[in-house]
């Protein structure tokens, strides 16, 4: 295990450089370059907002553009970091095939570029926090600002990154170790992510889901409580957010997740040069 | 020790090899020259190595794949399987399970590699050397047995993997450098060289897609080389570029070599593999059949070849009754023969697959007028009977039978002796060899005879053909469509190069240079 921990450390330049790869053909040939990371959030939460405010007329959420998009972006992160690294090894078996390597590189690398395209779409949510404010809400500086404030709770942001990229690797390493051996994953997992999508409280809120369910909503779905997370430090602005205890659980469920992805993998990627 | 080591031995193992150890075993092997199973005393103690230092070493390696004839890839099989149930089709009839089949690649493959050797795998297809090369460098991990190696291996097993289309030369650089195990700076250092060795500096900021697959090779070359591997693996890659970056490649491989880099060479060139290699290990099955010197092996592994190439031969003659021609699928059909009997082929006119039929220099294809053809080819050995297998120095007679439906004057038969690999030895034919042939109608044959075959042990094609006086007009031209095998005479030790040339050494002590 430490020997492994030590090689990894030989290869970072390599995560350095495939994430750098990731990015730079990701972009390259689109005029609008990483806009369109911001573009595709904002036209959703055009959308999303429209039908919640005009058409649903519901107002249960002063200044929804926030609350959606504070849920939005991770759940992007997650989504497209999921459906990358399904494929990591397949599609690289070329790579597999001829080069040692150490594997875990392919989805750790997508993971990380996932999560720099995730902070660089972040612009947009302090767009909406700080430009698009109705009358009643107050400065989002202030000491009496309830919604959507700019304030001690942020910095709490990079706690909620780690943990989230410890529930994605876990994640990833699974879903792309299993798609080697049973191609089928990855269409199961295209079909489980738009359920996953309403499964997880981003158009709505975990608190106001019926309450013999929000227990196993938390418990099923780690997605729900790191964005339940994320919403109490860019939302939400009451005394009881963010809970200290809930954000620890959170990590540690996340942590867990990411030892089993992380031996799942280990533990097959030694068949993956035959098998890819 | 290399910071890259992945693997190690463990410490009391890495420690035996001292000096005086290997000393005292160097002590029991010299002299051991002779190749023999791979025993343990020769693969411990090998005369050739440069070094007792192991770098790679293989003990009871076995690799096993499984070959699914139906893949159970999917979910529905995976649970039918865990609950140990059949698969029921529609009609509610148990399915038969998908079949699998297992095939060893290797089976308890003993031998080491020491630091600065040149070793050269030499076996049949599906003998399990590319697996062997596989297993060094980690692609896979053996069934059963341990592989080790010290120090960072770069393979040369397929050039420019790893690449990305759309990133530049330089991006791509580095970015394989890295898949390779090297740090940005360790790559920053070595990017100039790189840049150098390819020849690419114009194109280095133009993204891979554009450039030609040559460039792609050369590129990858490069990288594979400059990186600085203790052990360097390669598989038949050498056809790089044009031939002037060939030789450079050989050369810069020749330079890693004199720095003391362990080379593993895989490849079916069996002179490449005597020329580059010390040392040559022969894979038949997955089993180590031979380890030892490379000419020797190699001389083993050739005459076992031959041995099988001749029986092959052998049993085509007695089920035909026919000649020795090889499979010959681009022999023309009798249908296409009958046509161009009265009209010249023109391979303009021929439809495109037909073109490449077509093709003169394609092993086994025939260019026939029908009129005046050779039937058959025959090789007579020493006691005159008929046979496939030679020995150098042996008398060796070709045996051209003819028939002619109308009458041809002054006709000329030819022949040309090719190597395996192509390369032309001889054309002579009737008339250089001062034969005139009045005139043939019906049938008959021609003989070419060779008092001593001059051949050293190898396959080697033949090409026949008859044409008119002037050797403009073809009749029949057979090229490399039959093959006969020389295998070594006992107590004619020469084994380079291709022909046995008759020659006398003489010692002068004393003497000096004048001039």
């Amino acid at each position: 295990m430490l020997a492994r921990a030590r090689q990894s450390i030989n290869y970072r330049d390599l995560l350095y450089n495939l994430v750098v790869r990731d990015l730079k053909v990701r972009y390259k040939h689109s005029v609008l370059g990483f806009f369109w990371s911001l573009l595709n959030p904002l036209l959703l939460t055009a959308v999303f907002s429209f039908v919640f405010s005009a058409l649903l007329r519901n107002n249960t959420y002063p200044m929804y553009n926030v609350f959606f998009l504070s849920a939005l972006l991770p759940w992007n992160w997650c989504a497209t970091s999921v459906a990358t690294t399904l494929g990591s090894i397949v599609n690289n078996g070329h790579l597999i095939k001829k080069v040692y390597f150490p594997r875990e590189m392919l989805p750790v690398s997508l993971v990380l570029s996932n999560m720099i395209n995730y902070l660089l779409s972040l612009p947009a949510l302090f767009f909406f926090m700080l430009v698009f404010r109705p009358e009643g809400v107050g400065s989002p500086f202030s000491a009496t600002c309830a919604t959507a404030c700019i304030n001690g709770h942020l910095l709490l942001f990079p706690i909620l990154i780690v943990t989230q990229m410890l529930f994605l690797l876990g994640l990833g390493f699974f879903v792309a170790a299993l798609n080697v051996f049973f191609r089928d994953t990855s269409v199961l997992v295209e079909v489980g992510l738009n359920a996953w999508f309403f499964l997880t409280p981003i158009i709505y809120d975990a608190k106001t889901v019926a309450k013999e369910y929000t227990n196993l909503l938390y418990y099923l779905n780690p997605m729900a409580s790191i964005i339940a997370n994320y919403r109490d430090i860019f939302y939400y602005n009451d005394p009881n957010s963010p809970d200290p205890l809930f954000m620890l659980r959170t990590l540690i469920t996340s942590a867990i997740i990411f030892a089993l992805g992380y031996l799942f993998f280990m533990r097959f990627s030694r068949n993956f040069g035959e098998e890819v | 020790m290399s910071p890259f080591a992945v693997k190690t031995y463990q410490d009391d193992e890495a420690a035996s090899v001292t000096p005086d150890d290997s000393e005292a075993k160097g002590a029991t092997g010299s002299g051991n020259g002779t190749v023999e199973a791979a025993t343990e005393e020769t693969r411990k103690v090998h005369p050739h190595s440069p070094s007792r230092y192991k770098v790679i070493k293989f003990s009871k390696v076995s690799k096993r794949f499984i070959l699914h004839h139906e893949r159970a890839r999917s979910f529905q099989d995976i649970v039918v399987s865990l609950f140990g149930l059949r698969t029921l089709s529609r009609q509610g009839v148990a399915m038969p399970r998908p079949s699998t089949e297992e095939f060893w690649a290797l089976r308890d493959a003993n031998f080491s590699i020491y630091k600065g050797e040149s070793i050269g795998i030499v076996g049949e297809n599906g003998s399990g050397k590319s697996t062997t090369l596989k297993l060094i460098s980690r692609i896979l991990e053996p069934t059963s047995g341990s592989v080790s190696v010290r120090g960072k291996v770069s393979a040369l097993l397929e050039l420019g993997t790893g690449f990305h289309p759309e990133l530049t030369g330089r991006e791509n650089i580095y970015l394989n450098g890295s898949l390779l195990g090297l740090s940005r700076k360790e790559m920053a250092s070595r990017y100039q060289a790189v840049v150098d060795f390819s020849e690419l500096a114009e194109f280095i900021d133009t993204p891979i897609k554009h450039y030609s697959s040559g460039m792609v090779m050369r590129l990858g070359f490069a990288i594979a080389i400059n990186v600085d591997p203790d052990i360097l693996l390669t598989d038949e890659v050498l056809a790089v570029g044009d031939e002037a970056f060939q030789r450079k490649c050989l050369e810069h491989i020749a330079e890693l070599r004199k720095r003391g880099v362990t080379i593993v060479f895989v490849s079916h060139a069996l002179e490449a593999v005597r020329s580059t290699c010390q040392r040559a290990i022969w894979l038949d099955h997955g089993k180590v059949i031979a380890d030892g010197p490379s000419g020797e092996v190699i001389d083993r592994y050739l005459a076992y070849e031959n041995e099988k190439h001749a029986e092959r031969l052998r049993a085509d003659h007695d089920g035909t009754g026919r000649g020795v021609a090889r499979p010959d699928p681009l022999t023309y059909d009798e249908v296409n023969m009958e046509q161009e009997i009265d009209e010249p082929l023109d391979q303009n006119e021929l439809p495109p697959e037909d073109r490449s039929r077509a093709v003169p220099d394609a092993p086994g294809s025939r260019w026939t007028t029908g009129e005046v053809a050779i039937t058959d080819v025959r090789f007579i050995g020493v006691e005159g009977g008929e046979t496939a297998l030679f020995k150098t120095e042996e008398p060796f007679t070709l045996r051209i039978f003819y028939k002619a439906d109308r009458r041809l004057v002054k006709p000329v038969f030819g022949v040309a002796l090719y190597t395996e690999n192509g390369t032309q030895i001889n054309g002579p034919n009737t008339r250089f060899g001062g034969l005139d042939i009045p005139a043939i109608e019906g049938t008959g044959y021609v003989d070419y005879h060779v008092d001593k075959l001059p051949l050293l042990t190898g396959r080697y094609d033949v090409t026949v053909a008859v044409t008119g006086s002037e050797m403009t007009d073809i009749y029949d031209h057979q090229h490399r469509a039959y093959s006969f095998a020389v295998q070594p005479t006992p107590g004619l030790s020469e084994r380079y190069g291709l022909v046995f040339i008759p020659s006398e050494w003489s010692f002068h002590p004393g003497a000096e240079a004048t001039e």
